[in-house]
């Protein structure tokens, strides 16, 4: 290795080709749409989001929906034709899930199909965005209802889904802080809604919900590949041009906490390792001139090998295998997660803490605060090579109602001081904290 | 130089015989590289090459060993990628251990640091006792895995002695007894550049790459070593045991049973294309669109975790099928029958066509992803097979293939069950 300083503005000035610039397009029913063209991927993706509030009253509904519409269509009456047909287009993937983005409850719809360029079948885009069209437009309906056969195995399946979240201690670890920590608000709702909700909805109860759905929710439709964009637009303008009402606003919540006394939980289970984790309030917003030293924070932190956590609770102290911290950034909460013996609790809880302190003291070094900007800037540009990523980033700007291009991060995150830093620090307090220990 | 979908790859032989790949990818905005060895946990028992020594290694000491290579005298080698903004870092399995870093910037400053520190064994009494900790902190965070249970209870059914049966990370026993000595007998015998390979893809220019790793490789003077003598149990055909059951804190029975190959013993053409021919015949047999799987399903016995697979190595092979389930013992019934049932009446040709035109779409998607390209390029590269021939294998194989697979391959003196129930 050259011994030479490590330029910071040569890590700014390389951005290379970040490809987000979608053409956007109101359609007259109110569908937004998201279009473009790139030779980059081998693939063309399609993803219809539809917003809806976060509430315990839509909850399991908004989560058993897709699922339900998943299972069959006028023109694919069960999920295995409609595989059979997916696969014999070069194997199409094609699917539906929920997201949670901050209290913003969003069903997800994709479609990745092979750019026909590689395969020779000139027709596969417009024969798979027919079937992705009837599964969300064209549902099998009987008596006013979805078939109630597919409503009620669907609501056993989700129901075993939310209940086998216990299975995975780590996740599991993290959901019961937020759900602790934001008792009393709409986060605390876990994406897949709760049993006893689900209990309550039958085929019909859905179907209207539906049908509601369809015509009041904020609808975002994107479309990234190796495409011909006046084609596309008139071939998704000819078949989502459905009939809608008003587009209703959906929610963007946000909570300013000032904790005085942290919370502190412990569950106890069979387990070998203790899961340690803790909630904070970040009280700083999506949208904020804040936000930009929010990350670097988070990332001096918990962010990665650099990180303050990484180096002192694992390399330097040997008390776990993971220790991270990560934000919701649409939420304002900060989380910080790590595997413990059981006996190291208080030992691991004092390290956390003095990595706090210090960083409000102003204890950052020169090379965790340069590799943290560099590590977001790294993952940044990444981000422009998957175009799963590339989606994922502008629908946190459509949520948040705010344009960022990655252009903008980058330029913003090289403005970062370490006095911002020291200052967003301020605002940040510890809720909760969620031990998972052995019975 | 070959061409395929578009993309063109480059290589290089080293004359210490490190192979060199590059796959320039203009348009991304990363570069992606793998530096890899042929060895991984199931290699617990070789020659070592200087003194003739036969040895047997404590379990998990592969594992061990890249977690230790990342230290170097001057410190940790983290911090000199994250000064580069770059990411880094790497994975053991049962055949191989791979280092990695992915960065938007500083591309032959990256590779050059990836290329020393992978070079550069540095141990001390007090690192390996350190290390101690932190991966028992990872062992146990696997003990609370059931899917990692399931699949570990599988292979110890399956196999009796082939050391495939036992965990990467080896146990929080058998990592104590690694010393500094035994680790560096495993990394002289096995980090070689003979035994190692280079990949790597984005936006850089292939000249840069060479020119970089024959300055960095010629300077150290190694001549190619000869072939590690790896020593393996001899395994018999059979299963060790049909099944095994354990309870755990979970919510949900978890169900795994899989098949033992006896067809083995080979790499290169003939186990890629043993290896597709297989997953063709289970994505007929268990796949989305199978009659069994929309039985299982409306009967709610499985969910759309429900997965299947199959793993070839030279010297073993097995596939898997399961997934959570309220019922275990329906769902091995159901499974069982359907086998029985695809062996009576064989296998229909649309089924076959059309799996092999969703296999050859999904190849090509992966294209999309140089994480995708590099680790599948990496690992079929340790068993001899070149990933680019991936097409055209799946072109060649017949109906007659799968049809000869389906009657040699799922014979239930070979299959072994393994289940995770509620306490």
């Amino acid at each position: 290795m050259e011994k030479e300083k490590i330029s910071m503005s040569k890590i700014f000035e390389e951005v290379g080709v970040l490809d987000q610039t979608f053409k956007q397009k109101t359609l007259k029913n109110g569908v937004n749409t998201y279009i473009h063209s790139t030779p980059k991927f081998k693939t063309t993706t399609f993803c219809l989001f539809i917003h809806q509030n976060l509430a315990r009253e839509t909850a399991s509904k908004t989560a058993l929906l897709p699922f339900v519409l998943k299972r069959g269509s006028k023109s694919f009456p069960t999920s295995r034709k409609l595989n059979l047909f997916l696969e014999d287009l070069y194997g199409t993937n094609m699917g539906g899930d929920v997201l949670k983005r901050g209290e913003r409850h969003i069903m997800q719809f994709f479609m990745e199909a092979v750019n026909h360029n590689y395969i020779g079948d000139k027709n596969i885009l417009i024969k798979g965005l027919k079937a992705f069209r009837d599964m969300i437009l064209d549902p099998l309906v009987e008596n006013e209802g979805f078939k109630a056969d597919y409503v009620n195995q669907e609501k056993e399946i989700l129901k075993r889904n939310i209940e086998s979240l216990y299975n995975d201690k780590f996740n599991y670890a993290i959901e019961r802080c937020f759900q602790e920590m934001c008792k009393g608000e709409a986060f605390s709702i876990y994406k897949y809604g709760t049993v006893e909700d689900l209990a309550l909805i039958d085929n019909k109860i859905l179907y209207n919900y539906y049908r509601e759905c369809l015509a009041h929710c904020p609808m975002d439709f994107f479309v990234l590949g190796d495409i011909d964009e006046e084609e596309i637009t008139e071939i998704i303008e000819d078949i989502f041009s459905f009939e809608r009402k008003e587009v209703k606003q959906v929610k963007t919540d946000f909570v300013s906490k000032f904790v005085q006394e942290p919370n502190y939980v412990e569950e106890k289970q069979d387990v070998s390792q203790g899961k340690l984790t803790m909630g904070f309030r970040t009280n700083t917003k999506y949208s904020d001139k804040d936000y930009y030293p929010l990350m670097v924070y988070n990332g001096i932190l918990g962010g990665g090998t650099h990180s303050k956590l990484f180096q002192n609770v694992r390399e330097k102290a040997s008390l776990a295998y993971y220790a991270f911290s990560r934000l919701e950034k649409n939420k304002g909460l900060m989380l910080i997660s790590c595997g413990i013996e059981f006996e190291d609790k208080e030992k691991a809880i004092d390290i956390i803490n003095k990595q706090l302190d210090d960083i409000r003291k102003g204890n950052i070094s020169d090379y965790e605060f340069d590799s943290t900007i560099k590590s977001l800037v790294n993952s940044f540009k990444e981000a422009a090579d998957n175009p799963s990523m590339i989606i994922s980033l502008y629908l946190d700007s459509i949520i948040n109602g705010i344009q960022r291009t990655t252009e903008d991060i980058i330029y913003n995150l090289s403005k970062v001081t370490k006095a911002d830093v020291i200052n967003v620090a301020e605002k940040i307090c510890l809720d909760t904290i969620f031990f998972l220990n052995k019975k | 130089m070959k061409t395929f979908m578009r993309e063109r790859l480059f290589s290089k032989q080293i004359q210490n015989g490190l192979k060199v790949f590059v796959m320039p990818k203009k348009d991304y905005n990363k570069i992606f590289a793998m530096y890899s060895t042929h060895y991984g946990s199931i290699d617990s028992e070789f020659i070592v090459p200087d003194t003739g020594e036969q040895l047997k290694v404590p379990e998990g000491i592969a594992h061990f060993l890249e977690h230790k290579m990342f230290e170097m005298e001057y410190g940790n080698v983290f911090d000199k990628f994250a000064e580069l903004g770059a990411s880094s870092n790497a994975f053991t399995n049962y055949t191989n251990t791979t280092y990695l870093f992915s960065a938007t910037s500083y591309f032959k400053e990256n590779l050059q640091l990836l290329l020393e520190y992978v070079d550069t064994p540095y141990f001390t009494e007090a690192s390996v006792e350190k290390e101690k900790g932190i991966i028992t902190q990872e062992l146990r965070m696997y003990e609370d895995e059931p899917e990692w249970q399931v699949l570990l209870n599988l292979l110890k059914c399956m196999y009796h002695k082939h050391p495939v049966r036992i965990d990467i990370g080896g146990t929080v026993e058998s990592i104590q007894k690694i010393d500094v000595d035994t680790l560096y007998k495993c990394y002289n015998t096995f980090y070689h550049p003979s035994n190692m390979i280079l990949f790597v893809i984005g936006c850089i220019n292939p000249e840069e790459v060479f020119e970089l790793v024959e300055e960095t490789e010629n300077a150290k003077n190694l001549v190619p070593q000869g072939d590690i003598k790896r020593i393996y149990p001899e395994e018999p055909t059979s299963v060790y045991k049909s099944s095994h059951k354990v309870h755990l804190d979970v919510n949900e029975p978890l169900f795994l049973t899989g098949f033992k190959d006896i067809d083995v013993g080979y790499d290169g053409m003939p186990l890629l294309k043993k290896e597709i021919t297989t997953g063709i015949l289970l994505e007929i047999m268990f796949g989305r669109s199978s009659e069994l799987y929309e039985r299982l399903y409306e009967k709610g016995l499985i969910d759309d975790r429900f997965n299947f697979g199959y793993e070839g190595q030279k010297d073993y092979g097995f596939c898997t099928i399961g997934g959570e389930t309220k019922d275990p013992d329906q769902l091995y019934k159901e499974i069982t029958e359907s086998i029985y049932d695809n062996i009576k009446k064989g296998i229909n040709i649309e089924d076959f066509e059309r799996v092999k035109k969703k296999f050859m779409g999904e190849f090509i998607s992966g294209f999309n992803s140089l994480e995708f390209i590099a680790s599948n390029f990496v690992s079929y590269y340790h068993k001899n097979i070149n990933i680019f021939d991936y097409l055209n294998v799946l072109e060649e194989i017949t109906m007659e293939d799968v049809t000869k697979r389906l009657n040699s391959f799922f014979d239930f003196s070979r299959n072994a069950t393994s289940v995770v129930m509620p306490k």
